[in-house]
This record gives C-alpha cells, sequence and structure tokens, in this order.
C-alpha cells in the first residue's frame, strides 16, 4: 500500500468520522427544533444563533458531568457496552457510498470509503453487534429497570433483525450482487422502491425497531422504566449512548437510500459526481425528518404486540415479499 | 339530605330494632349503629335498602365526650340522598369491625382513619398507616397529638410575634430535630413490615411452571416519570407481566386535615385549591357547599353567584379532562405533542380564571353565600368566545387526531377492565366509574345549586377500560360545553355574593356532607362545627385517593406498561391523593 | 479485494479513538465525588430488594434461539440472491422451496404459541 493511498484513506476516514459526530450533533438540534415546531413551541434558540451552538452545549456540559458507576455494577462490561454500541454506528459507514469517482488535483478519488462485494451483508453483521451493547448495559448495571430494558431491547432487535435482512434480499436480487455501489448503479433509471414497494415498507418498520425509535423505543420506554437500559449511565458514557442512536438513525436511513432510493443518484439526470453526496444527504434528511416526524406523532407499542408485529406481520411478509420477487424475475427474465 | 322526621320512621329501625338509633344530636343526622352490629347492618343496607355505594368513611374524634365516632356516607348508585350511618366507640384504644368485606371500597379510608385517628378496624385485611411512614408516633389527627413546636390550637393565633420577636418556623426546625419517634423504635434497624411480605413474592417460584423464573419486584415511584407524582407502585413482574401491585402513597402527605381544622372557615377556601391543584375551582365549591349546609338558611346564594359557580365549575372540568388525555397520551409513550396541544387550550380557560379570580390555579374564588368577584369587563365575550367557537372546534380537533389512532386503540382497548359491580364495590368515583357502564353523576344522582335547570347527559361507557375512560372524558368535555353554552346565556344580572363579604361567621353546631361531582369524580367535604370559629372537622373525600383501591385489581394480570396507563386513566393528583 | 477489508478493519480502528477519548478524557476533566447515596442503585429513590441478577422470564431467551436459527436460514439465502439470474430454475426453485420451508417452520412455532407473549 502506497502512502499516498494511505493518506487518502485516512483523510477519507476522518473527514467520516467527522461528519458522522457534526451530523448526529446536528440531528439533536434539528429534532428538537422540529419536535418544538410541532408541539407549538419554540425550541432551543439560545445558544447561538437560531441556537445552533446548543449541540456544542449540551456536549461541554456532558463532559464536565460526574460519571457515576454503581458499585454494585459489573465495571468492565459497564465501560465497555457504550462502546460497543457506538462502534457499530460509526464503522457501518464505511461501506455506504457518497458519490462515484472524483477528480481532485489530477487524482481520482473514490467517494467511498471502500467497495466490499458483501457490503449487505457486512451492514447486517454490524447491525447485530450493536444488540450486544445495549445488552450488556442493562445486564451489567444491575439495575432493575436497566435488566428490563436491555432484555426488552435484545428480543426486540433480534426480531426485528430478521425482517431486516430478508427486506435487504430484494434490491440484491434486482442487483444481482452485494456490493452497495453496485446496487446504486443498478437503480441509474428505476429506484428499486418501485419493484421492491413491500420491501421498502418492511425495511422502514424494522429500521425503526431497529434503531428503537418511537413507536419502537420500547428499550427505553420512559414510561415505564425510567430510562431503560441506560439508566444508570451518566455523563460522556450516557452521551454515547444517545449518539449510537442518533448516529443510527443517519446510518438507516443512508441504508434505506441507497438500497431503495437510488443512493447518490437521480433517476436520468446525470449529476456531475462532485454533487452526489449532496443527493445522497438529501434522502437522508428527508427519511430522518420523517422519523422525527414519526415521533412527534405517535404513541408508543406495548412491548408483546411489539414483538407479535414482527413475528407475526413483518417476518412472514418478507418471506413471502422474497418469494413473490424469486417468482416474478423467473417469469420476466 | 334524609330530615329527622324521615329517620324516626325509617324502615331500617324496624329491621334492626336492637343496636340502631337515630342519631338525634342537634344539626347531626343519620343512625348510630352499634359496633357488634355494623357488619350485619352494612349487608342490609348494601343488599336490601340497595345502598350499594359507600362513598365516605371516616372518624370523628369527639375529645370532650371521650369518644370516636366512624362516620360512613351510603348511596344508591341509582341517585338519591345519603345514608349517613354512625358507630361509636370509646377514644381509648377504639376498634371498630371493617366493612372492607361488605364494601371493598373502605379500604383505603378505613386504613387512613387507622392511620390519622388511631381506629383499629377489625378484619381490615391490611391495616397498615397509608399517608404517615410506619414508626410515626401518634395519630395526628387526634385532637390531642400535638405537632412538634406546637403554638397554638386555633388560629387567628394570639400573636405572630410572641415574645415581641419574628419567628419562623424553618428557625426552629433543624433537619431531623423535630421528629419524634415510638419509645421501641430504631429508624436504623427498622425495614418495612408489609414491605416485607410484599418482597417476599421475590424468592416465589411458580410453581406450575417447568421452566423457572423468578418475579422480580420494581418499584415505579416515587421519582418516576410517569406516576403524576411522588406516587409508588411496587410492582411484583413475571417477566412483563404484572404479577402483584401495592400502591404506597402519602410522599406528598401534610395533613391538611389538622391544618383545616386549625383554620378558621374562611380560611380553608384557599386552602381547598391546594388540594387538587388543577380543578381548584370544584375544590372550592364542594367545601363551601359543605358549610353553606352547615349555615342552612342563613345564607342564599344569589341567581347570579349560582351560574358563576357553574361556569367555573364546568370550566374547570374541561380543563381537568384536557390535560388527563394529554397526560394519558404521554404514558402511552406519544412525546408530549397531544399533551401540549391539550395545554394550549387550558392557558385560555386559564386567562378566564385569572381574570376573574386573580390567579390561575390558586383560585380561591368561592365564598360562602357567592363567590368573591363579579366578571371583569370583557370577560363574558372571551367566555362566549371559547364556549361557543373554539372549544368545540379544538375537542373536534383532538378527537380526530386521537381516537381512532391505530396504536392508541391497540394499547387501550380491553386494558385495565373495571366491571360495573367491582367500580361500586370499589367506591370508584367520576369518570372510572362512568365509563364502568354505571350512569352515576352527583350532578344528576344529588343535584347541587342549581344543576337541575340545564340540560346535559351524563357520560357513560360500557367497556370500562382505559379507552372507555379516555372517551368519556372527551363525552364530559362535550357535555360541560353544553351546560357553559346554557349557563352563558341565561347569566342574570345581580349581586355575586349574599350580604357583605365577612372575614369570620357563626357556623351552627352540627355536620354537613358537602359533595360535588368534581372532575375526578365525587369531591366531598365533611364538616362538623361545635359552633365556634373553626370547624371541629374538617374531612375531604378526595377522589384522586379513593379510585386508587381499585387500582391492584386493574392492573393484576396486565403488562408493566399498561399499569401505567391505567394509572393515567385514573387520573390522580398527588395533591389531593396525599392530602 | 482483501484491501478493501484492511480499510475496513483500519476503519475501526480509527473509529475506536472516539469513544475512547470520550471514555478517558472526561475521567481528567470531570469531577469526583461519589457518595453512598449517589452511586446507590437507581429504582425512584427507594432501596432495591434483591438482585437484579436473577434467573429471568425464559420467553427472551426462547425468542433468541428462534432468531438463531431463522437468522442463520436468512443468511443462506444471500448467497442465491446474488446469483439469481445466474441460476438455473432448478436452483431457483430450490431457493423457493427453501423460503416455503422457512415458512412452514414460522407457522409450526405460531402454532406452538412460542410467538404468543405470555
Amino acid at each position: 500500500m502506497d502512502t499516498a493511498l494511505l493518506i487518502e484513506w485516512l483523510i477519507k476516514s476522518v473527514i467520516l468520522l467527522f461528519f458522522g459526530l457534526t451530523g448526529f450533533a446536528y440531528l439533536t438540534l434539528l429534532e428538537r427544533r422540529a419536535l418544538a415546531r410541532i408541539q407549538v413551541r419554540i425550541g432551543p434558540n439560545r445558544a447561538g444563533p437560531w441556537g445552533l451552538l446548543q449541540p456544542l452545549a449540551d456536549g461541554i456540559k456532558l463532559i464536565f458531568k460526574e460519571e457515576l458507576i454503581p458499585p454494585l455494577a459489573d465495571k468492565p462490561l459497564f465501560i465497555l457496552s457504550p462502546i460497543l454500541t457506538v462502534l457499530p454506528a460509526l464503522i457501518i459507514w464505511a461501506v455506504i457510498p457518497w458519490g462515484r469517482q472524483i477528480v481532485i488535483a489530477g487524482r481520482e478519488i473514490n467517494l467511498y470509503l471502500t467497495d466490499i462485494n458483501v457490503g449487505v451483508l457486512y451492514l447486517t453483521a454490524v447491525a447485530s453487534i450493536a444488540v450486544y451493547g445495549i445488552t450488556l448495559a442493562g445486564w451489567s448495571s444491575n439495575n432493575k429497570y436497566a435488566l428490563l430494558g436491555g432484555l426488552r431491547s435484545s428480543a426486540q432487535m433480534v426480531s426485528y433483525e430478521l425482517a431486516l435482512g430478508l427486506a435487504f434480499l430484494g434490491p440484491i436480487m434486482l442487483a444481482g450482487s452485494m456490493s452497495l455501489v453496485d446496487i446504486v448503479e443498478a437503480q441509474k433509471n428505476l429506484w428499486f422502491v418501485v419493484p421492491q414497494f413491500l420491501g421498502f415498507i418492511i425495511f422502514l418498520l424494522a429500521g425503526l425497531a431497529e434503531v428503537n425509535r418511537a413507536p419502537f423505543d420500547m428499550p427505553e420506554a420512559e414510561q415505564e422504566l425510567t430510562a431503560g437500559y441506560h439508566t444508570e449511565y451518566s455523563g460522556m458514557k450516557f452521551a454515547l449512548f444517545f449518539m449510537a442512536e442518533y448516529i443510527k438513525m443517519i446510518a438507516i436511513s443512508a441504508i434505506a437510500a441507497t438500497l431503495f432510493l437510488g443512493g447518490y443518484r437521480l433517476p436520468f439526470i446525470d449529476l456531475p459526481p462532485i454533487l452526489d453526496p449532496v443527493v445522497l444527504f438529501i434522502k437522508i434528511f428527508v427519511l430522518v425528518f420523517g422519523m422525527i416526524w414519526v415521533r412527534a406523532t405517535l404513541p408508543r407499542l406495548r412491548y408483546d404486540r411489539l414483538m407479535a408485529l414482527g413475528w407475526k406481520v413483518l417476518l412472514p411478509l418478507a418471506l413471502v415479499n422474497v418469494f413473490i420477487t424469486a417468482v416474478i424475475m423467473v417469469f420476466t427474465g | 339530605m334524609t330530615d329527622t322526621t324521615l329517620v324516626a320512621e325509617h324502615p331500617l329501625l324496624e329491621r334492626f330494632p336492637e343496636g340502631v338509633t337515630p342519631d338525634e344530636r342537634k344539626g347531626y343526622e343519620g343512625f348510630i349503629v352499634a359496633a357488634d352490629r355494623l357488619v350485619e347492618f352494612a349487608t342490609a343496607l348494601r343488599d336490601e335498602f340497595g345502598y350499594d355505594y359507600l362513598s365516605s368513611v371516616t372518624g370523628v374524634d369527639y375529645l370532650p365526650d371521650g369518644k370516636m365516632e366512624v362516620v360512613y356516607h351510603a348511596y344508591k348508585s341509582t341517585g338519591g340522598g345519603a345514608l349517613v350511618f354512625k358507630v361509636q366507640v370509646p377514644r381509648e384504644n377504639p376498634v371498630v369491625p371493617s366493612l372492607v368485606s361488605v364494601y371493598p371500597g373502605a379500604d383505603f379510608q378505613e386504613r387512613e382513619a387507622w392511620d390519622l385517628l388511631g381506629i383499629r378496624f377489625e378484619g381490615h385485611p391490611n391495616l397498615k398507616r397509608i399517608l404517615m411512614w410506619e414508626g410515626f408516633a401518634g395519630h395526628p389527627l387526634r385532637k390531642d397529638w400535638k405537632e412538634a413546636y406546637f403554638e397554638e390550637e386555633k388560629k387567628p393565633f394570639g400573636s405572630r410575634w410572641p415574645g415581641g420577636a419574628v419567628h419562623r418556623a424553618e428557625d426552629e426546625n433543624p433537619f431531623g430535630k423535630n421528629v419524634v419517634y415510638p419509645p421501641d423504635f430504631d429508624p436504623e434497624k427498622w425495614t418495612p413490615v408489609g414491605d416485607e411480605a410484599l418482597y417476599a413474592g421475590l424468592r416465589e417460584f411458580k410453581k406450575d411452571d417447568d421452566l423457572k423464573t423468578e418475579q422480580v419486584v420494581v418499584n415505579l415511584g416515587p421519582q418516576h416519570p410517569s406516576t403524576h407524582g411522588v406516587f409508588r407502585m411496587v410492582v411484583t413482574l413475571d417477566g412483563e407481566t404484572v404479577v402483584r401491585l401495592e400502591p404506597v402513597m402519602g410522599y406528598l402527605h401534610r395533613n391538611h386535615e389538622k391544618i383545616g381544622e386549625r383554620n378558621t372557615y374562611l380560611m380553608n377556601i384557599p386552602f381547598t385549591d391546594r388540594l387538587d391543584y388543577l380543578s381548584s375551582m370544584s375544590n372550592n365549591w364542594g367545601y363551601v357547599q359543605a358549610v353553606e349546609k352547615l349555615l342552612g338558611d342563613k345564607i342564599q346564594v344569589p341567581e347570579r353567584a349560582e351560574y358563576l359557580r357553574v361556569i367555573m365549575a364546568e370550566f374547570t372540568r374541561i380543563v381537568n379532562h384536557i390535560f388527563a388525555i394529554g397526560t394519558l397520551l404521554n404514558d402511552l409513550g406519544a412525546y408530549f405533542t397531544p399533551m401540549l396541544y391539550a395545554l394550549e387550550e387550558r392557558e385560555l380557560i386559564l386567562d378566564i380564571f385569572e381574570a376573574v379570580s386573580g390567579s390561575r390555579m390558586m383560585c380561591n374564588y368561592f365564598r360562602f353565600g357567592g363567590v368573591a368577584r363579579d366578571l371583569p369587563p370583557g370577560v363574558y365575550e372571551k367566555m362566549r368566545d371559547l364556549v361557543f367557537e373554539r372549544l368545540p372546534r379544538k375537542i373536534d380537533e383532538l378527537d380526530r387526531y386521537l381516537t381512532e389512532n391505530e396504536v392508541v386503540r391497540a394499547r387501550c382497548e380491553g386494558v385495565g377492565v373495571l366491571t360495573p359491580e367491582e367500580a361500586i364495590a370499589f367506591s370508584a368515583a367520576g369518570p372510572v366509574l362512568r365509563a364502568s357502564g354505571v350512569p352515576y353523576d352527583v350532578r344528576r344522582a344529588d343535584p347541587y345549586g342549581i344543576y337541575d335547570r340545564f340540560e346535559f347527559d351524563v357520560a357513560v361507557r360500557y367497556h370500562g377500560d382505559v379507552y372507555d375512560r379516555y372517551l368519556i372524558r372527551l363525552d364530559e368535555i362535550r357535555q360541560s360545553i353544553r351546560i357553559l353554552q346554557q349557563a352563558l346565556d341565561q347569566l342574570p344580572e345581580g349581586d355575586v355574593i349574599f350580604g357583605s363579604p365577612k372575614y369570620s361567621m357563626r357556623v351552627p353546631a352540627g355536620e354537613a356532607y358537602g359533595r360535588v361531582e368534581g372532575p375526578k369524580g365525587e369531591l366531598g367535604f365533611y364538616v362538623v362545627s361545635d359552633g365556634s370559629a373553626n370547624p371541629w372537622r374538617y374531612h375531604v373525600r378526595a377522589p384522586s385517593f379513593i379510585n386508587l383501591t381499585a387500582l391492584s385489581r386493574m392492573c393484576e394480570g396486565d403488562k408493566v406498561a399498561d399499569a401505567i396507563i391505567i394509572l393515567g386513566s385514573i387520573d390522580i393528583v398527588l395533591g389531593e391523593t396525599d392530602r | 479485494m482483501l484491501t478493501n477489508w484492511l480499510y475496513v478493519g483500519l476503519f475501526i480502528i480509527v473509529a475506536l479513538v472516539l469513544p475512547a477519548v470520550t471514555i478517558i478524557v472526561p475521567r481528567f476533566i470531570a469531577p469526583k465525588k461519589p457518595n453512598r447515596i449517589k452511586v446507590d442503585v437507581y429504582e425512584c429513590g427507594i432501596e432495591t430488594v434483591g438482585e437484579a441478577w436473577v434467573q429471568f422470564k425464559v420467553q427472551y431467551y426462547i425468542f433468541a434461539l428462534v432468531f438463531l436459527v431463522f437468522d442463520i436460514e436468512t443468511v443462506f439465502l444471500y448467497p442465491w440472491a446474488v446469483a439469481f439470474d445466474k441460476l438455473p430454475l432448478f436452483a431457483v426453485m430450490e431457493g423457493v422451496l427453501f423460503i416455503a420451508l422457512l415458512l412452514a417452520g414460522l407457522v409450526y412455532l405460531w402454532r406452538k404459541g412460542v410467538l404468543e407473549w405470555a
């Protein structure tokens, strides 16, 4: 590996992480402002113009907060679990393509970190790791709310992972590849949301459940479990869970955009590659805003009904979807 | 009210030739039952005479007579006046048979009477303190009980500056120094008696299950986001399912009734604001009504004041129900949006309260014989606009957003069911009772004020689940708007208070039970006067408190998430529950 | 191809920096004055009774087991889906049959009541 490549790669990684972090920070602000608007309030608008410095203020506050570790907790796991939660949310970005090649100073640069041929498999694999973080956080706290929240979330996340994994199959079959770049390129003229509409809906629902957002925010379930699995966490460790949730929100939106909404491409129009990230960003924004909107609108499902929805509705539907896709593809060639 | 001639010829006296006598003290009513006949009497009352609804149980300490009296108010769930019966026992070590087996709704109230007055109820399944903590010395509502740094028996105190110096209670209240423990009590070594038995469920294995699972005891509350205050539910969980639920309260207890007995009659009006702080107007009315009953024909409420009372009480009902719906949705996990939509309307109504009374929440608006002030200019138009234009529209909007929502229906329907029989037995009141299919509304069943002049329907729903308790609040808001529209149209001119406002008044000796249909249910005030400037006994029948009696029954077998919304659907305010 | 994976591996290491920093930095700048009440287990202000680490309801674990079976079977479908266009009809039908079997398994579990949350 030559040095130039290494440097290029390093810069890309750092930029990606930087955008991940900024995205997280401003997503919290966006959520608070958007929720406030929906609820006939104003929202945070004091720190900086339009409250733009609010995330920074929150971050600084959290850094200076005392972190408590309950003496009865399992200390190594207690510290490990926030890391284990936030890490998958970050590394999932490695395979999401932001655009095609651009040329800077005579050098061809791919607008993605890497294009592995089993990209989709990587996504599912990484998404599964997050379950450990939350479950261990719940268990290691030695707190009853946390335990309940942790167990709930593990059962919930694995249940919806099945539907999520099966929803991936449609685009894979249509594109004939597990590489995300290939999948995007296959949607040059027709977004997969059209032939895979059912798959898209399943993906959205399962995705909401996978990132524990309303109305599937069972693991936190403030009304019953105070704060669920992160009840005992404070300071920056709490911030890590928070960060994981929001970065995952962006990530799941990016995946949905990539698999079903043409990723960084617009149909029929060939934009210069430099605008590709903007296109993807707009799609992510729309999806993320949808998530916020849902949170402002819907009450929470009850746990047993949530599981029933996952196993009795989404999973059979996802299987049927694959089945139908296969049959149709055989007949249409 | 039952008048004396009726009592003297009451068929109950024939049924019980011995052990039951009419209460012949001046200003008193009802029957005095011998303690050993009480359960038999109550059973007959319920089964043969149709008095199936035990509204209020409380005790009175008649220190000069050396007697402790327990007062029961029973009603027919089909409507009509009260049947009052009493048991008198000696003050020292008073023992009364418990009526929980006949009226399960007596449960918490008997515990309260034990806690505050030291009356032991024989046969009560769980007779322990409910508002005070275990290890509290004495029973504070007894007349000879004195608090730390006791000053004087009655207000107004002789001097605010005894010895010529300003003196503040907090200065002589160093933390912990004002607490007295019973002689055999060590707070460091003590573990809660009742809780121990409750926590024993932790180590129980389910017998019929081949896979052994341990049940977990979890405390929901007191510091919990959705118990609506410092209320605690000790829940035994088998996985997600609630096996047992025990409500624990009293964290906000301030011995409202003792303070009320120290106050003069007038001082208690603003004090009732602090009970259910969301609906102070209704609280005022209940108390004022009781005292006006005692005053009898010495006082007449002017026509305009009667209308203003109805208007304020109905606005209060709207405020309360709209808030209850908002918080219920919050309990369901909707992130504050319905709540804030509801609060917007509430604020507009509070504007009116502020205009008439000077305060948005602690209104202190009612007076004996009327209300404190007339409407300021412009308020009448504002009310009209709200009642005829804005509120009906907004209620329809809430209805449209929430009622048919899939998640709301899935979460609420069939959850926390209370059958009509149970609802009556547990003395549930207000929306909880009516959602169970019992069309009992004090405004209709035992009309007070001028409610008999208005056209409105008693809202009733039949499933008794959380969803119906939500719907019935919408129904009641609509009915309140109907009443308001009529009241505003008919509002006459004239005085708003009888005579000139007085600071103190001579209240004849006797007892009175004033009850209104508060937004949360039947709110009753039992006031005993000994003819002096302060009430001898001042008891609040708090619907938030008594409705909780049925909580365990409603929650058992449901999921832990349901327990939260069931509590939300009862709609409690801790200021009233704990008093 | 392997370099692609190398990128991923290196990215993971770089990504680890972030949580590491957030865990380590507060150690130096955040105050640390724990006392017994502060670090106590939170249970709404009541002293907790019994352990949280109990033999918990088995239902959660049953779901985990069922998940394991289905998840592995789902992963088997991935290569099939990738090569879908190039497969002969026979292989396609085999895949379809496999999905049908999965559905049958789900129906079996359903009938057995495993999916009911008691």
